[in-house]
């Protein structure tokens, strides 16, 4: 019971999932796209603008380094003037902070003044430099920027030599610690999380806002090789890449040209596409919503299903177990409401139908089964209690009780069996009413509760083919060796007919002088015998021929009563091989009269 | 590229925000100060001040055991064994100490020192440091020879220096040998005038006062620097013009001083201290050296010894001037 139930919410949940959620997960993945186009370009122009700045302020700082050490070439050497050199110098490591050291060396190329902040000064005559990269550099160019160079391979350093703009002014060639870059490194905020850095052309870290980075002895300058790598391949434009710690980061390099650097303005994914990612966890959250919606949803929708459902299967497992008169309420306002509607008069027809079929099968037993349908749909009144004129027919079997005596029980009742299915169906095929049988007896009722024309000259039809009937078994009977015989009486009058019983023990009977008087007759009545009354003889005796045996003394009636007997056109059969004594006649209708009463309750009253 | 790109991009979107603080809040960490200089300790309130900086607090989230043993560092073996024991995050030597934390492999050493952590063999270089060991390290060697040079600037007339130096401090003997060759070079005759610890102060200041030389150079160190106030003060009775390490000297009356600024070095060291507490290996953090030097100049010192500073470079060349 319980699975196809569920089948019922999945049904609905798949419906409202497929409704609700996949919509939503469309337009999500639709926004997610365009948002991600815009952001990339907006993101592209960031980048730009932060790499660029970037680079103007390396720029900036360099060039400032070269201004300022242009101050000390301006004139031309002349002797003895070391000192005033000197104080330039200091002067200028004053000015400069960057500068850790600076070397001036006059146009032939020896160094005359050094000065330096963690070193001895000196002055004077001092090594030959004509061939030091950096001063060839900066006499063919008049700047020189020195690759970067790691002091005892951890600070970064870097020499700058400016030769003045004639020979003899000589050149000053100056030990740069690049470890002042990072405070414009560190000042380059990209976003919240952003950040720039600067590798050189080895792909060795310059300067980064972790200055620990750049002291490493270039471990790590693999990953920041790559990433220069990579990040320069895209010509300027962001890409996502890996950045140096390892997430995710969009990258974009912008080179500075006069010292070869590039800088790698980086901002990890996750701020920059904050935007969509907070959209797309927004549109996580309505589809989550929206799942939970269907279930409940969903859940709603059954159980409105299952209430009428467990309603109707109650009502049916009930009307199933015979209570027709369950009804089913259900208020739903929609088919469901009609199918308990329909339900409801299922059921009430089912009940009136039971009814009848009971009804039915409470008339089988005294009607014919086509008078008992027709009793049962025509009027309902036709068994009620009424004075009507019937004609009541008693048939009773003679000789049946010595044969009781005799013989084995199953061949009493194998007789008996044989008796009734035979009266039985006369009885049916004259659309007669069968009130009883009991024992031997048999009583038969024309006109009641059906009506009909001539009943007179049914009766008489019936006795006779229930006689013949009857008389044909008892031929195969008396060949057995029982001496079975029957006789019949008829009578015609009125008598109050209708139901009567007691505790769900309904009968059909008739109660009146006329009842007695047939089975009266029928006692006294021969072995194939018919005796009739005047009543039936006056009706009849057109058509039937009847022959009177005089008048006879009735019980019950004051004077004795003309009695006529059908007029038989066969012999009995028993004659043939039996006599049949009047002593053996007696004590038969003396069982059939002893019988009587019980045919009809009304003669014991 | 874009679809790749996008499709990377949704993957890291997805990602729900981590808690970025590994620091866990609900502990506290236990740093070990192991230092051979004596108490009151500079260092340790300029180290101090850098951790309250980061957010720490002292007795909340963050406990110091401090251990002292002035002038020996062999006492400092008990303090090292203890450190093996002990459930500790951190320890920070200062100076000379921490030649006595060599033993320790297990537990992250800082440390600050005047001399070459590479010839010590704490680390493998200072770039990688490698082990458990990282800090700052001075150039204190470099500058000794600096001073001289800076003192016979602002005071050419100096002859004969007397230098007076705490025994006690380890690597003492190496900057002797640094400042008295820079002075040959400069023809200055060099006096030593050495103590041991601070029993001996005073009579060391006797010394050097005995020592009929017109200038004094005072290597820096602990005792020096909670005594530079009696220091400056004795060179200014016996009318030497003097040149300290560090900038406090100055303040106190010192005449010149020149070297790092010991209070950004201690700040920067709380720095690696708060780096190292969140899980950073001290391997991985290079050892630190100083990028600026200060020289400071006490002009009223100069006023009172009847120095004139303004025909030398010194005052232009001066971060800071007490005036």
């Amino acid at each position: 019971m319980t699975r196809p139930r569920r089948s019922l919410f999945i049904k609905y949940f798949v419906t409202l999932f497929v409704a609700v959620v996949t919509p939503l997960m469309l337009g999500s993945a639709t926004e997610a796209w365009f948002a991600f186009r815009d952001n990339r370009l907006d993101l592209n122009e960031l980048l730009q603008v932060e790499a660029r700045s970037a680079a103007d302020r390396i720029q900036a700082f360099t060039d400032g380094i070269r201004d300022q050490l242009g101050w000390v070439v301006q004139f031309p050497w002349t002797q003895g003037e070391d000192e005033r050199r000197r104080i330039d110098g200091l002067r200028l490591l004053q000015q400069v902070p960057a500068i850790v050291s600076l070397s001036m060396v006059d146009p032939s190329g020896t160094e005359r003044v050094f000065v330096s902040r963690v070193s001895m000064n000196r002055t004077g005559r001092g090594a030959d430099l004509s061939t030091d990269p950096a001063v060839v550099g900066a006499r063919a160019n008049r700047v020189w920027y020195g690759p970067v160079h790691y002091q005892r391979d951890s600070e970064p350093y870097m020499r700058i030599a400016v030769a003045g703009n004639r020979a003899a002014a000589g050149v000053v060639v100056a030990d740069i610690n690049l470890k002042l870059i990072w405070d414009i490194i560190a000042a380059i905020k990209i976003g919240d999380t952003g950040h720039a850095l600067i590798v050189d052309d080895t792909g060795r870290l310059v300067a980064h806002p972790d200055i620990s980075l750049v002291l490493r002895s270039g471990a790590g300058a693999g990953d920041f090789d790559s990433l220069k790598s990579v990040v320069s391949a895209a010509n300027g434009s962001a890409v996502a890449t890996t950045g140096e710690d390892g997430k995710p980061v969009v990258a974009l390099s912008v080179r500075a040209p006069n010292v070869g650097w590039t800088v790698i303005a980086e901002l990890p994914v996750r701020e920059a596409f904050e935007s969509i990612r907070a959209a797309l966890w927004r549109s996580l959250v309505l589809i989550a919503i929206g799942i939970v919606f269907a279930f409940v949803l969903a859940y709603w929708r059954a159980c409105r299903m299952w209430g009428p459902i467990r309603q109707l299967e109650a009502g049916v497992e009930r009307i199933g177990m015979g209570q027709f008169d369950h009804r089913v309420t259900i208020e739903s306002g929609d088919e469901l409401q009609q199918l308990a509607i329909r339900f409801n008069q299922m059921a009430e027809e089912l009940g009136a139908s039971q009814q009848k079929s009971e009804r039915i099968n409470r008339l089988k037993q005294f009607l014919a089964p086509q008078v008992a349908e027709l009793v049962e749909h025509s009027d309902q009144r036709l068994l009620d209690a009424q004075r009507r004129e019937v004609v009541a027919i008693f048939g009773d079997l003679r000789g049946f009780t010595a044969f009781t005596a005799r013989a084995r029980p199953d061949a009493i009742l194998a007789v008996l069996r044989q008796y009734y299915e035979a009266v039985g169906a006369v009885t049916a095929r004259h659309e007669a009413t069968l009130i009883r049988f009991a024992g031997d007896g048999v009583m038969v009722l024309v006109n009641a509760p059906v009506a009909c024309a001539n009943p007179a000259h049914r009766g008489i039809r019936l006795a006779i083919d229930m006689q013949a009937a009857v008389q044909s078994l008892a031929g195969a009977w008396n060949a057995d060796g029982c001496a079975i015989g029957f006789g019949v009486g008829v009578a015609m009058g009125p008598a109050t007919v209708g139901t009567l019983g007691y505790q769900g023990r309904l009968d059909y009977t008739a109660i009146g002088n006329v009842v007695n008087l047939a089975s009266r007759l029928c006692s006294l009545a021969d072995d194939g015998q018919i005796l009739v009354d005047p009543v039936v003889t006056e009706h009849v005796r057109d058509s039937v021929a009847l022959a009177s045996i005089g008048e006879r003394a009735i019980k019950g009636y004051d004077h004795a009563l003309e009695v006529f007997a059908v007029v038989r056109k066969y012999a009995p059969i028993r004659h043939f091989d039996h006599p049949f004594h009047p002593a053996n006649v007696r004590p038969a209708a003396a069982a059939c009269a002893g019988s009587a009463p019980k045919l009809a309750p009304a003669d014991a009253g | 590229m874009d679809r790749r790109d996008f499709i990377a991009f949704l993957g890291a979107a997805m990602a729900w925000p981590s808690a970025a603080f590994a620091q866990d809040s609900a502990k506290v960490y236990r740093i070990f100060w192991v230092s051979t200089d004596s108490q009151p300790d500079p260092f340790l309130a300029g180290f101090r001040e850098g951790l309250r900086a980061r957010g720490y607090i002292e007795g909340k989230n963050v406990t110091f055991e401090l251990h002292y043993a002035p002038g020996n560092p062999q006492a400092l073996r008990e303090v090292v064994s203890e450190l093996r024991r002990g459930n500790i995050d951190l320890a920070v030597s200062s100076g000379p100490a921490t030649r006595a934390m060599t033993a320790v492999t297990d537990v992250p050493v800082l440390f600050a020192l005047s001399g070459d952590p590479v010839e010590l063999g704490i680390v493998n270089s200072l770039g990688e440091p490698g082990g458990n060991f990282t800090g700052s390290t001075f150039l204190s060697l470099e500058l000794a020879g600096k001073r001289v040079e800076l003192l016979k600037e602002a005071v050419p007339t100096v002859r004969r220096l007397a230098v007076f130096s705490n025994t006690l401090h380890p690597g003492e003997q190496s900057e002797w040998r640094a400042t008295s060759e820079a002075a040959r070079a400069l023809g200055i005759e060099t006096v030593y005038v050495p103590f041991a610890g601070k029993n001996e102060l005073d009579k060391g200041l006797a010394a050097a006062g005995d020592a009929r030389a017109d200038a004094l150079l005072v290597f820096p160190d602990v005792l020096t620097m909670v005594h530079r106030a009696k220091i400056a003060d004795f060179a200014i009775a016996h009318r030497l013009p003097s040149i300290f390490g560090w900038g406090e000297y100055c303040d106190a009356g010192g005449l010149l001083s020149y070297g790092a600024n010991q209070r950004a070095t201690y700040f920067w060291l709380a720095t690696y201290a708060d780096r190292i507490l969140r899980g950073e290996k001290p391997a991985n953090l290079p050892v630190f050296q100083p990028t600026k030097f200060e020289l400071v100049v006490n002009l009223r010192t100069a006023e009172r010894l009847g120095i004139d500073l303004d025909k030398s470079s010194i005052l232009f060349r001066a971060n800071r001037v007490i005036e």
